[in-house]
């Protein structure tokens, strides 16, 4: 149905294919079901017009990703409050992480929380954080694609991933702690 | 090679390194030091299970039908106004 780009691959052939990324990116940036389609469908309509200006072979996930999170920012944040920032890091610093990692190195813990506990962590997360951990660890995008999505430095990428990702381990561990899926150490 | 990286800078690059997003020089001291250190290997292998985790949750949410017959839909009417 779409007219082909420059090099002749369609848009169809591009694009569609990231729909469930762009579903899933949506879903979490949003945190609410109903936003997140129309996110997909504004993010696909944008990038159907602009699809002259996608260089074919670059990366057309990245692509995609970026216009909706530019559509996001720009149709879409202001409608819910952000989430409080809570810092485990700065409150306990790498005692968190070295207490769990000692008593489970196999990360058994994680394969115990259910998928819809782990999201809820997530959404939990201060936008910045998640949305670096969303595009690195979910949906597989380099740190180098990810800095060009977000239009920050790659050393701004990576650290706010490692803080992205110590704060979700906090926040997965005392839910495993909570449930009884494993025991505090103490001392 | 691979001697020069004590826990605290291993640890630092711990995710960058599993995420092969270190450079092929930092990568063999990191991995240099994973081979003498146990308790930092430990914590390479638990790093690792978090990652693995999360990629496999990822991959079991996709865009329901509902939704994509919806967006081909509304690519449809836009192809066709021109």
């Amino acid at each position: 149905m779409a007219e082909p780009s420059a090099a002749g691959r369609s848009f169809d052939d591009e694009a569609l294919p990231h729909l469930d990324a762009l579903y899933r990116v949506a879903l979490r940036l949003t945190m609410d079901p109903t936003q997140a389609e129309d996110l997909v469908q504004d993010t696909m309509l944008k990038a159907y017009r602009s699809w002259r200006q996608y260089r074919p072979g670059t990366n057309a996930k990245g692509w995609l990703l970026t216009i909706l999170r530019n559509t996001f920012i720009n149709d879409y944040r202001r409608r819910k409050l952000e989430p409080i920032a809570m810092d485990l890091e700065a409150a306990e610093p790498h005692a968190i992480l070295r207490q769990i990692a000692d008593s489970d190195p196999e990360g058994n813990f994680f394969a115990q929380i259910v998928d819809q506990r782990v999201l809820e962590a997530i959404d939990a997360l201060p936008t910045e954080f998640r949305e670096v951990l969303v595009l690195s660890d979910m949906e597989g995008l380099s740190y180098a694609d990810i800095a060009e999505t977000l239009q920050v430095p790659v050393g701004t990428v990576k650290s706010r991933l490692f803080r992205a990702r110590r704060q979700l381990q906090g926040a997965l561990y005392a839910h495993a702690v909570e449930m009884g899926y494993i025991r505090p150490r103490t001392g | 090679m691979g001697q020069t990286i004590d826990c605290r800078e291993a640890e630092a690059r711990l995710q960058d390194f599993l995420k092969q997003e270190l450079t092929p020089e930092l990568a063999v001291e990191v991995r240099g030091h994973l081979d003498r250190c146990r308790r930092c290997f430990d914590h390479a292998r638990f790093e690792e299970s978090f990652l693995r985790m999360l990629e496999a949750r990822a991959r079991q949410e996709v865009c329901p039908g509902r939704v994509r017959d919806r967006i081909l839909q509304a690519l449809r009417r836009e192809a066709e106004r021109g």
